[in-house]
């Protein structure tokens, strides 16, 4: 009988201590395997439904700082810290459709870990609002002392609505077009970023450029939506009041137009085609492909799609609008036309992305931490590392990209891009990311794809994207 | 007297002991199963957005839901994927049933068959939809091929393409998936029934329609509700295959047109893409109560010649 209720007491005892290791993370360490090992750990396994999924990655991980990610980046800056101060940092990289789910799971359930969390701007506002961020003003952080280091519209991005310091991204991601000189010369007889920038400068112009360089056998885009990064003039929503203003529109009408009268080489952003595009001559697709109507080519396969598409006529992309960041999927990308690429100004100022970073206002080694974000966003020794390792990245610290100003990038024949960074990155106006940019985003993208196939006529695609946002968010008044 | 003393403390220590035992199930219970339920309710009753303080925003969810013409519509959707669904899943399974439970036929191996049929339910929905998506691929799809061979079609058909086709290949997936599930439960009622009524039946010359229509439904009628209800639980929270079959690829979720958009597909989008925690809980409870009204009408209706 003794023997009975000790099992029996045995087995309540691993249950109530299973479920105890469930809900909370500080105390012994759970570490899963070759993760805590190589002081990396990757929870980006698939199911964007799975919002337990955060007990997934390492509950302890006794004196290490921990760091949940969306980037990368924070791998390479976590190894780099290790060098500098012999401090171990884990690194947990999240894919982005479950990063705020984890983050939310984590930090609502109490848990002291991560120490480090990160957002880009669209997420920031929800996380300032939840409190998941320390106060950096504050001693002993003091962000405030640092201001005028920071590139301004970064500097406010990680600032909370009363203006309190929160994060701080070591990178500014301001667009570009990012064009072929060599096509530029052939067809408009100079290559300069100035000259080539005034064939970008509204809308109208836009169109007018598309179908010169189609005329001359080239196509200005490799799909049409490069222009994207510099879509809106304005904020989506002004004062809880849903804002379409004249800048979408023609975006809309400069995406149809480009769509519907061949202009594009019909090559989805980040397919294939769009990357091999960098490279030289590509496919010219059809606009069933495009659409994802016609699968007989599969963009998203690098190996079948040569295959696919050997029959098909040819031509040569003019340009790509990205983010500064865009110099590294470039650099990937580029081979043959290396040294023959320019960067200009877009319609617009805009910008796309950027990886801010906070510490857990639940963290117990804040001071750690705050060392940490230091040395990633504040220091000089490290933003030129980082220049020199990610081979171009555009780093925020103003004294850095002041001294690399003048420094040339062989792949855009030799221009001084840090320079011109830093210039378009001077007119962000960063009033205009509002939390519900994404989803507003996302559904005008669907609108202007429903009118541009044919599928809707422009007031049933504007008048169920209006429907879709008064569903979604009440709180926002839509004036038709 | 003695005896019962002796007895009585022995008898209170098996108690406990059972209370020990069914311990660790009921903490499971209580946490993993009804305090979401109820944690969920309470929810559905805020405006919580997955962080803060979950404030009170008496019923403005629930008539935010009724006049939301979006969710209706994934409603509608799912009705429509169900409906179909159902159709074909319990009428394959009943004509397997009438075949493997005639007694003139007699066919041997039926625990062979049960489990080649009950097969697709093991399958992955991740598998199987990446599986069907390759056989209805348009341009080269086996399904495709095979219809312009025998000359059945004249050009390739857009299955996950089009609006007119898109729900119904799911709702035939579905039933493919889950046919073998509802034979195995229909073939247990019938294994269920004295074979004495079928040879009674058979003496007094009954032909193999009215014993089906006289015998079997009417003695099948608690399973097929069983089957029924089931049936609708699940069909209603549909949600994997549309999902995988045409959510995957980026702002697909829901195409074409968003005709295969369920209402569980739209209650993940507040859940998990929008954060709007409190909206997303009033409309599971939307469907539950849903659920639970159709249900009562089945057992009604369905359950009214059992009593």
């Amino acid at each position: 009988m003794k023997l009975k209720k000790l099992i029996s007491l045995m087995l309540a005892g691993a249950m109530v201590l299973s479920m105890t290791a469930c809900g909370g993370s500080d105390g012994a360490s759970s570490d899963s395997g070759a993760a805590a090992d190589s002081g990396t750990a990757s929870a980006d396994a698939g199911d964007a439904g799975d919002a337990g999924a955060a007990d997934e990655t390492p509950a302890s991980s006794g004196d290490k700082l921990v760091v949940w990610t969306l980037a990368k980046d924070l791998e390479q800056f976590a190894e780099y810290y290790k060098e500098k101060t012999g401090t171990e940092v884990e690194t947990v990289v999240i894919e982005p459709a479950n990063y705020v789910t984890k983050v939310q799971t984590a930090l609502n359930g109490g848990q002291k870990e991560p120490d480090i969390i990160v957002g880009e701007p669209q997420m920031l506002e929800d996380f300032y609002e939840a409190g998941y961020f320390e106060d950096l003003n504050q001693a002993p952080y003091n962000a405030q002392d640092y201001a005028d280091q920071i590139v301004d519209y970064v500097w406010d991005v990680g600032q909370d609505a009363d203006g309190i310091q929160r994060a701080i991204s070591y990178q500014i991601t301001p667009a570009g077009i990012y064009y072929r000189r060599d096509i530029a010369q052939t067809v408009f007889g100079t290559d300069d970023p100035n000259e080539i920038g005034q064939l970008f400068a509204d809308y109208p112009t836009i169109m007018e450029t598309a179908q010169t360089l189609k005329d001359a056998g080239y196509r200005i885009f490799a799909s049409d939506a490069e222009i994207n990064y510099f879509s809106g003039d304005s904020a989506w929503v002004i004062d809880g009041v849903l804002n379409v203003d004249q800048g979408r529109k023609d975006y809309q009408d400069l995406c149809i137009y480009l769509y519907q009268d061949d202009l594009t080489a019909y090559a989805n952003q980040w397919s294939t085609p769009w990357y091999q595009a960098m490279a030289g001559e590509v496919p010219i697709l059809t606009a069933d492909i495009q659409n994802y109507a016609d699968d007989s080519v599969d963009v998203w396969d690098a190996e079948g799609f040569a295959e696919a598409t050997k029959d098909l006529d040819k031509t040569e992309v003019f340009a790509f609008g990205l983010p500064s960041w865009g110099v590294l999927t470039m650099r990937d990308n580029v081979q043959g036309t290396s040294g023959k690429w320019g960067v200009c100004s877009g319609p617009a100022y805009g910008f796309g992305g950027g990886t801010f970073i906070g510490i857990s206002s639940q963290s117990e080694r804040k001071e750690q931490a705050w060392d940490f974000l230091k040395f990633c966003t504040l220091t000089e020794d490290t933003a030129n590392w980082w220049i020199e390792k990610s081979e171009g990245d555009t780093v925020s610290l103003i004294p850095v990209l002041e001294a690399h100003a003048e420094d040339k990038n062989e792949v855009y024949g030799g221009q001084q891009l840090y320079k011109f960074w830093l210039e378009q990155a001077q007119g962000i106006d960063y009033s205009k990311v509002t939390r519900y940019d994404k989803f507003i985003g996302d559904e005008w993208g669907r609108a202007t794809t429903a009118i541009k196939t044919g599928e809707m006529n422009k007031e049933e695609a504007w008048n169920n994207f209006y429907d879709q946002i008064e569903a979604t968010y009440p709180e926002i008044t839509v004036n038709r | 007297m003695a005896k019962t003393n002796v007895g009585k403390p022995k008898k209170r220590n098996l108690n406990r002991m059972a209370y020990l035992f069914v311990l660790p199930f009921v903490i499971v219970f209580l946490t993993f199963s009804v305090y979401p339920v109820f944690r969920t309710l309470y929810l559905s009753f805020t405006s919580y957005k997955g962080f803060g303080d979950a404030k009170w925003a008496g019923l403005a969810n629930y008539i935010r839901v009724f006049k939301d013409k979006f969710f209706w519509k994934a409603l509608g959707n799912t009705v429509k994927i169900w409906g179909v669904n159902i159709i074909l899943q319990l009428g394959l399974a009943f004509l397997l049933t009438v075949i493997f439970s005639d007694i003139k036929y007699k066919i041997r191996g039926l625990s062979v068959f049960r489990a080649v049929y009950y097969l697709p339910n093991l399958i992955a929905a991740t598998s199987v939809a990446f599986l069907f998506k390759t056989l209805l691929d348009w341009k080269y799809g086996s399904f495709n091929q095979l219809l312009l061979t025998l000359g059945v079609a004249k050009e390739q058909i857009n299955w996950l393409g089009s609006t007119s086709t898109a729900p119904y290949v799911i709702s035939v997936i579905g039933a493919w998936m889950w046919f073998g599930n509802s034979f195995i439960m229909l073939m247990a009622g019938v294994q269920g029934i004295p074979t004495d009524y079928f040879e009674a039946a058979a003496i007094d010359g009954a032909g193999r329609w009215k014993v089906f229509a006289q015998i079997t439904i009417p003695l099948l009628r608690p399973i097929m509700l069983y089957v029924f209800v089931t049936s609708l639980i699940g069909g209603l929270q549909l949600f994997d295959l549309p999902f995988l079959m045409n959510g995957v690829a980026p702002n697909t979720a829901g195409e074409p047109s968003g005709c295969l958009q369920t209402a569980v597909m739209y209650l993940y989008k507040f859940g998990f893409e929008t954060h709007q925690v409190g909206y997303a809980s009033a409309i599971a409870y939307t469907l539950f109560f849903i659920i639970l009204i159709v249900s009562i009408i089945q057992f009604k209706t369905l359950g009214r010649e059992e009593d």
